[in-house]
């Protein structure tokens, strides 16, 4: 017998779809890949060097399809640009529309000066391109970055859904997510070209500590939330929590990158390469799995009691 | 400067605050006739939720949602304690609680959400661009999105408007008007309020132990959202009623979730300005 009315949920069911995790999915892995690659540039040798204009192509890529997702999953789409009528940074989603827009034509801009500098990119775009400058970009973009990978689990969580609610590390958890993907971005795309081995492992070692400490933080999130996070961990996102996101994404690029890191050549590319593939479709397992699980959470009444019975704060 | 520009955008002054209104709703006075969810309906111009059972009790109306903005609730219980009687009938008129920080409102990416110069929670239609952030965010899941398509005002958030346009008109908002128990009662905060003491007196001094109110300045329902300006007068626990103990405000935990995410994304750029740094 259900403690409430019938057993009627209490809070209402988010209506958003699948577009918002693969936006979070997306604009992380943009947001990791530009830190990574501006920390390659900022702090790498010659050779570490040569693997941040490829970080800085794949980050603008990967920032392509957000804001078309993110209008595509309003009520009103032709009426986007609300969001950006007033300047709100108590609304996390007011925060995530301006990081969004801001850091999106950095990120171009910063590809393009990469690209004006191996003449890949010519003429008067080119000359405007040039004229990027490239520290500043890299200190803001990576700035908006961390915004833009660290405020989407800030914004489920500023909710009343229990799993999203309870515990205090899922802003922390997304970011993880996102920056174990961006690297792995970078790492995939520096596979492919004559990347020297000494800067793949350095690459490799910076994967695993983000997805260490992503595992680390989902330990903290799962124990924190306790009972809550039940449609998480048992039922029907149970396998691709599990198996998707923990074990492909977590754990097999940890495993991986042990293997790798003793490797050269042809070798630690293949390895390195598989590692990434893995991390980065782990971390859409995550943000898709832990979003889904989400709406089953909101109508559950009895964690809904829970989280608002003092306990969950 | 300021002023060209506000005439050039048509950005008008807001009304100029007035007495706070809202509605006290007194269960103990309702005899579950509905009169207040159909005068809502019909005030409104919101469509019917159609002719569903849901076969709990005579409640065929489930949920407050983006087109039912009063509900009525129908809790039979087989052994109410402390009444005195064997069995007994709970109704509820349910309504959006105007709450005095709504967490909606804080959610609002637009501004679509407002409050408005008699201190009640509204959303702007024309504003409103169906982000569905307020629909998790509010505790007590009053508001809600319509349906994308096929919809009169389709894709934007809507809930009780606590009769704005006829406020605007000094008319009394279409459910109070219609209760013919006087189990609505519409006013002034500040009146309702001492009316709703006075009564809670009368009811304990009848021998209602349980009765209580939810919403009052001093209660711990406000500990978060603030006092409600729709608040109510129970007979049992909140949660009797699907009304949370203390109905959580999102803003209060976010800086602590801000600051665990920022320190993942700093510890991430320290790490990695080492492992680069570390020259080979």
């Amino acid at each position: 017998m259900a403690e409430g009315y019938y057993d009627y949920p209490v809070v209402k069911r988010p209506v958003w779809t699948w577009e918002v995790p693969a936006y979070f999915w997306l604009g992380g892995m943009a947001a990791g890949a530009y830190v990574t690659a501006s920390l390659a540039q900022n702090f790498g040798s010659a050779d570490d060097r040569r693997v941040a204009g490829g970080g800085y192509y794949v980050a603008a890529a990967a920032l392509v399809p957000c804001a078309p997702l993110l209008v595509a999953d309003l009520g009103r789409p032709d009426r986007f640009h609300h969001m950006l009528r007033i300047f709100k940074p108590l609304s996390p989603m007011n925060l995530g529309a301006w990081t969004l827009t801001s850091f999106t034509p950095l990120a171009f801009a910063r590809a393009a000066s990469h690209a004006a500098s191996t003449g890949l990119l010519r003429g008067p775009l080119g000359a405007l391109a040039r004229l990027v400058p490239t520290r500043l970009a890299e200190l803001a973009g990576g700035v908006l970055g961390l915004t833009l990978a660290g405020y989407s689990g800030v914004l489920l969580a500023a909710t009343n859904v229990p799993l999203w609610a309870r515990s205090k590390l899922l802003g922390g958890l997304f970011m993880a997510s996102a920056l174990a993907s961006g690297s792995a971005a970078v790492t995939l795309q520096a596979g492919r070209g004559g990347v020297p081995d000494a800067t793949l492992h350095r690459l490799t070692t910076i994967e695993s500590a983000a997805s260490a400490g992503e595992m680390a933080i989902l330990a903290g999130y799962l124990v924190q939330s306790g009972k809550t996070a039940r449609p998480l961990t048992t039922g029907r996102f149970s396998a691709p929590f599990w198996l998707g996101a923990v074990g492909a994404g977590m754990l097999l690029p940890l495993l991986l990158h042990r293997v790798a890191g003793r490797r050269h050549g042809r070798a630690l590319r293949s390895l390195s390469s598989a590692a990434a593939l893995c991390t980065i479709a782990g971390s859409l397992a995550l943000r898709w799995s832990i979003f889904e699980a989400g709406k089953v959470s909101s109508e559950d009444q009895a964690a809904s009691f829970e989280l608002s019975g003092g306990a969950g704060r | 400067m300021i002023d060209a520009y506000r005439r050039m955008m048509n950005i008008e002054q807001p009304p100029a605050p007035k007495a706070a209104r809202g509605f006290f709703t007194d269960t103990s006075l309702c005899i579950g006739c509905k009169a207040c969810e159909v005068a809502c309906k019909q005030w409104n111009q919101l469509p019917a939720d159609g002719f569903a059972m849901t076969g709990n009790s005579y409640d065929n109306t489930g949920h407050l949602g983006a087109t039912t903005w009063r509900h009525v609730q129908f809790i039979e219980q087989a052994k109410a304690n402390g009444s005195g009687q064997d069995q007994r009938w709970l109704m509820m008129s349910d309504v959006c609680k105007h709450c005095a920080n709504a967490a909606c409102l804080e959610a609002c990416p637009t501004g679509a959400l407002v409050r408005t110069e008699y201190g009640t929670v509204y959303v702007q239609q024309d504003i409103c661009n169906g982000c569905g952030f307020c629909v998790p965010a509010c505790p007590f899941g009053v508001i809600d999105r319509t349906p994308k398509t096929g919809h009169f005002e389709a894709g934007t958030a809507h809930k009780c408007t606590l009769c704005y346009d006829r406020l605007k008109d000094d008319m009394t908002p279409a459910c109070a008007k219609s209760c013919p128990t006087a189990s609505i009662q519409f006013g002034e905060i500040d009146e309702l309020r001492a009316n709703a003491r006075r009564r809670l007196g009368e009811l304990q001094a009848r021998g209602e132990s349980k009765a209580r109110l939810y919403g009052m300045p001093d209660g711990q329902e406000a500990a978060e959202v603030g006092p409600l300006h729709a608040f109510f007068l129970l007979l049992d626990e909140p949660k009797t009623y699907n009304l949370p103990e203390v109905p959580r405000l999102p803003r209060k935990t976010m800086a602590e979730r801000y600051g665990w995410s920022a320190a993942v994304g700093i510890g991430f750029a320290l790490v990695g300005a080492l492992v680069f740094g570390r020259r080979g």
